[in-house]
C-alpha cells in the first residue's frame, strides 16, 4: 500500500516536471532543426536529425536582435538600479523607523498597491505625457515606468531583509554619534547585501519581462527583445526556427536572474506575506 | 508563519527612547529616507492616474484632442458590445485560469509537503515557468499548438483522438490561451502553497499528534484553517493578475480568430494606440481599475492579518 502510494507520487511529481520542462524543449529542437526538419516529429537531436547552430548565429548577427538584447540590457539594469535606489532608502525607513498617521502598516499597504493597478489604465496617460516630454521612442521612458512598477518588490524584499538584521550594531554606531545616514551605509547596506542583490535580480527580471509599455512607447530604435518577439510573425510569418531562438534567447536572461534569487522568490511574489 | 518574534522585537526598537538618540533627528531622517519613494510613485503613478481622468472627458480623433465632452466617453462602455464583450471573454478567462491554477497548485503542494529528495530541484523547476518571458511564452506555445504535426496534437493522436483546432477554432482559441497561462501559473500557486504549508508551527501538529489526531482530522481542523489566509492572498494575486492579461493573447492569437481572445487590456489598447481614442481607452482604463478594486476590497479583509505590523 505504502508501495503503491509511493509509486503514485512519484510518476505524479515526474508527469508534473515534464509537463513544465517540455515547452523549454520543444522551443531547443526548434531553434536546432534545419526548417525542412521542423515540421517532422522528430524528437532526439543526433538520432533522428543533425542538429544545427545555424539559427542561433544568423539571429545573433541581426544587427536589430543586437539593438534589442541591448535595450533589453539598459532598461532592465537601469529599471532596477533605479527601484533599488529608492526602494532600500524606503524600505529602511519602513524597518526601522515608527510612522504614525499613514502608520507603518498604511505605507507598506500603499507601496504593494501599487501592484494592483491593471497596467492598460496607464497605455494612454503615459503615451500622451511621454509624447509631450519627447520621452516615445526612447529606453529612458521604459527605465522609468519599470523602476516604478518593479519598487514595490524592492521595498518589500529589504524591509525584511533589515528587520531581520541584529541592530546592537547599528545601536552602538548611533550612541558614538554616527548619523542615522552614516550607520546605514556603512553597516546596514553590507550587511544586507544578499538581499540587495535578491532584490535587484528580480526587479531585472520582471523589467525584461515587460511587454505592454515596451510595445506601447516604442517604435524603432528603443524597440526591447518582447517587442522583438511579438513583430516576428507579421512580416515573415512564424518561422519556428527563429521563434525557438528568440524565445529561448529571451526567458533565459530573467529565468537565470531568478533562479539566482530562488531563497527571496516567495517574499517577492507574495509582496511580503510568506518568508518563504 | 514564524515571525511574531521579529515583529515584538522591531515594535520595543521603535518604541525604546534609547535606540533613537534625538527624536527630532530620527523625525527628519525618516522622512529624507523614505520621501523620494514616496514623491516618486506618486508623479509615476497617482499624476497619470488623474491626467487620464482629465483625457477621459476629452474627445479624440487621430491623437488630437477635441473638444471637453464630459461623461459621454463612460455612456459609451455601456453600449459598446465590442467592450461588452472583451470584458466577458476576460471574465471567461479569469474564471478559467484562477480556478484551474488555485486546484492544480494546492494539490500539488498538499502532495509534495513532505521530505523527498530533490525538492529543491523541483522548487526549481517550478519557477521557471514564472520567469519566462509571456510573449516568449506564448509565441512558443504557437509551435506547441501548430495543428498538423505540433506535440500536442500528435500526442492527440497517438491517444487515439481527433486533431484539434486550437488556434482557428473560436472557443479552441481562448481554451489555448487559458491553458498556456494555467502552464504558467500553477507554480506560483504551487510554490506559495508549499511555502505557506512548511512555515507551519511543528509544535501544533506534536500536539494533535499526542491527542490521537488522524491525518484527516490534522487537515480538517489545522493545515486548512492555517492555510486560509494565504490562499486567499494568492487567490487575490492571480485574479488581479488575471484581469490585466494581455502578453499571452496577443503573442499567441492576436485577440483572433476575429475576435475571440480580445481580452479587456487588448481591447483598451487597441482603443488608445491603434484608433488613437486616448478618452475612450482612458475610460475603459478607469473601468477595469474600477472592477479590479471591487475585488480586492472584496478580498483584501481577509488577508490583511498576513501584513498587519509591517
Amino acid at each position: 500500500m505504502r508501495l503503491v502510494y509511493r509509486a503514485g507520487l512519484g510518476l505524479t511529481t515526474a508527469v508534473a516536471l515534464s509537463l513544465v520542462l517540455f515547452p523549454f524543449y520543444w522551443a531547443f529542437l526548434n531553434s536546432i532543426k534545419r526548417p525542412e526538419e521542423t515540421f517532422q516529429p522528430s524528437w532526439i537531436p543526433f538520432l533522428q536529425f543533425q542538429p544545427t547552430l545555424e539559427h542561433w548565429r544568423s539571429q545573433l548577427a541581426t544587427p536589430e536582435i543586437r539593438h534589442a538584447l541591448l535595450n533589453s540590457t539598459i532598461i532592465s539594469i537601469g529599471a532596477a538600479t533605479l527601484a533599488l535606489l529608492l526602494g532600500t532608502l524606503a524600505a529602511y525607513a519602513l524597518a526601522r523607523f515608527r510612522f504614525n498617521r499613514p502608520s507603518n502598516g498604511a505605507l507598506t499597504t500603499w507601496f504593494i498597491s501599487q501592484r494592483v493597478l491593471p497596467p492598460v489604465l496607464f497605455v494612454t496617460p503615459f503615451f500622451l505625457l511621454m509624447r509631450q516630454f519627447g520621452l516615445l521612442d526612447s529606453v529612458w521612458a521604459l527605465v522609468l515606468l519599470n523602476a516604478t512598477f518593479t519598487m514595490p518588490f524592492a521595498v518589500i524584499i529589504l524591509s525584511q531583509t533589515f528587520r531581520e538584521l541584529p541592530r546592537e550594531l547599528e545601536e552602538a554606531a548611533l550612541v558614538d554619534g554616527a548619523s542615522h545616514f552614516q550607520s546605514f551605509f556603512s553597516i546596514v547596506l553590507p550587511l544586507a547585501l544578499p538581499g540587495l542583490a535578491a532584490a535587484w535580480v528580480i526587479c531585472m527580471a520582471f523589467s525584461w519581462n515587460e511587454f505592454l509599455f515596451a510595445l506601447s512607447l516604442t517604435s524603432q530604435s528603443a524597440i526591447p527583445m518582447p517587442v522583438i518577439i511579438a513583430g516576428a510573425e507579421h512580416t515573415r510569418g512564424v518561422q519556428f526556427w527563429f521563434v525557438g531562438v528568440n524565445v529561448l534567447m529571451t526567458m533565459l536572461v530573467p529565468i537565470v536572474l531568478a533562479l539566482l534569487a530562488q531563497r527571496y522568490i516567495i517574499r517577492g511574489l507574495t509582496l511580503g506575506a510568506l518568508k518563504g | 508563519m514564524d515571525r511574531a518574534g521579529d515583529d515584538r522585537r522591531s515594535r520595543e526598537y521603535e518604541t525604546n527612547p534609547k535606540a533613537t538618540p534625538s527624536n527630532t533627528r530620527a523625525d527628519r531622517t525618516k522622512f529624507l529616507f523614505i520621501g523620494p519613494a514616496v514623491v516618486w510613485i506618486l508623479a509615476f503613478t497617482l499624476f497619470p492616474l488623474l491626467y487620464a481622468l482629465y483625457t477621459s472627458l476629452y474627445s479624440f480623433r487621430y491623437g488630437q484632442r477635441l473638444g471637453f465632452v464630459g461623461l459621454e466617453n463612460f455612456a459609451r462602455l455601456f453600449t459598446d458590445s465590442n467592450l461588452l464583450s472583451s470584458l466577458r471573454i476576460t471574465l471567461t478567462f479569469v474564471v478559467g485560469t484562477v480556478t484551474v491554477e488555485m486546484v492544480l497548485g494546492v494539490a500539488l503542494a498538499l502532495l509534495l509537503n513532505r521530505e523527498i529528495r530533490g525538492s529543491n530541484v523541483i522548487r526549481g523547476v517550478a519557477t521557471l515557468p514564472l520567469f519566462a518571458t509571456p510573449v516568449a511564452v506564448g509565441y512558443l506555445a504557437i509551435t506547441l499548438y501548430y495543428e498538423r504535426n505540433g506535440p500536442l496534437n500528435s500526442l492527440i493522436r497517438a491517444l487515439g483522438g481527433e486533431n484539434i483546432p486550437w488556434l482557428s477554432d473560436p472557443s479552441w482559441a481562448l481554451v489555448a490561451v487559458i491553458l498556456v497561462d494555467i502552464w504558467q501559473w500553477t507554480p506560483f500557486v504551487f510554490l506559495i502553497t508549499l511555502a505557506g504549508l512548511q512555515s507551519l508551527p511543528s509544535e501544533l501538529y506534536d500536539a494533535a499528534r499526542v491527542d490521537g489526531a488522524s491525518a484527516t482530522q490534522n487537515f480538517r481542523f489545522l493545515t486548512f484553517p492555517l492555510l486560509t489566509p494565504l490562499l486567499w492572498l494568492i487567490l487575490l494575486l492571480r485574479m488581479v493578475e488575471s484581469f490585466r492579461v494581455f502578453d499571452i493573447p496577443v503573442s499567441l492569437t492576436l485577440g483572433g480568430p476575429g475576435r475571440a481572445t480580445e481580452v479587456y487590456s487588448l481591447y483598451t489598447y487597441r482603443t488608445a494606440l491603434r484608433f488613437f481614442d486616448h478618452g475612450y481607452a482612458a475610460a475603459q482604463g478607469i473601468l477595469l481599475l474600477v472592477i479590479v478594486m471591487f475585488i480586492v476590497t472584496l478580498i483584501f479583509t481577509r488577508v490583511r492579518g498576513l501584513y498587519e505590523e509591517r
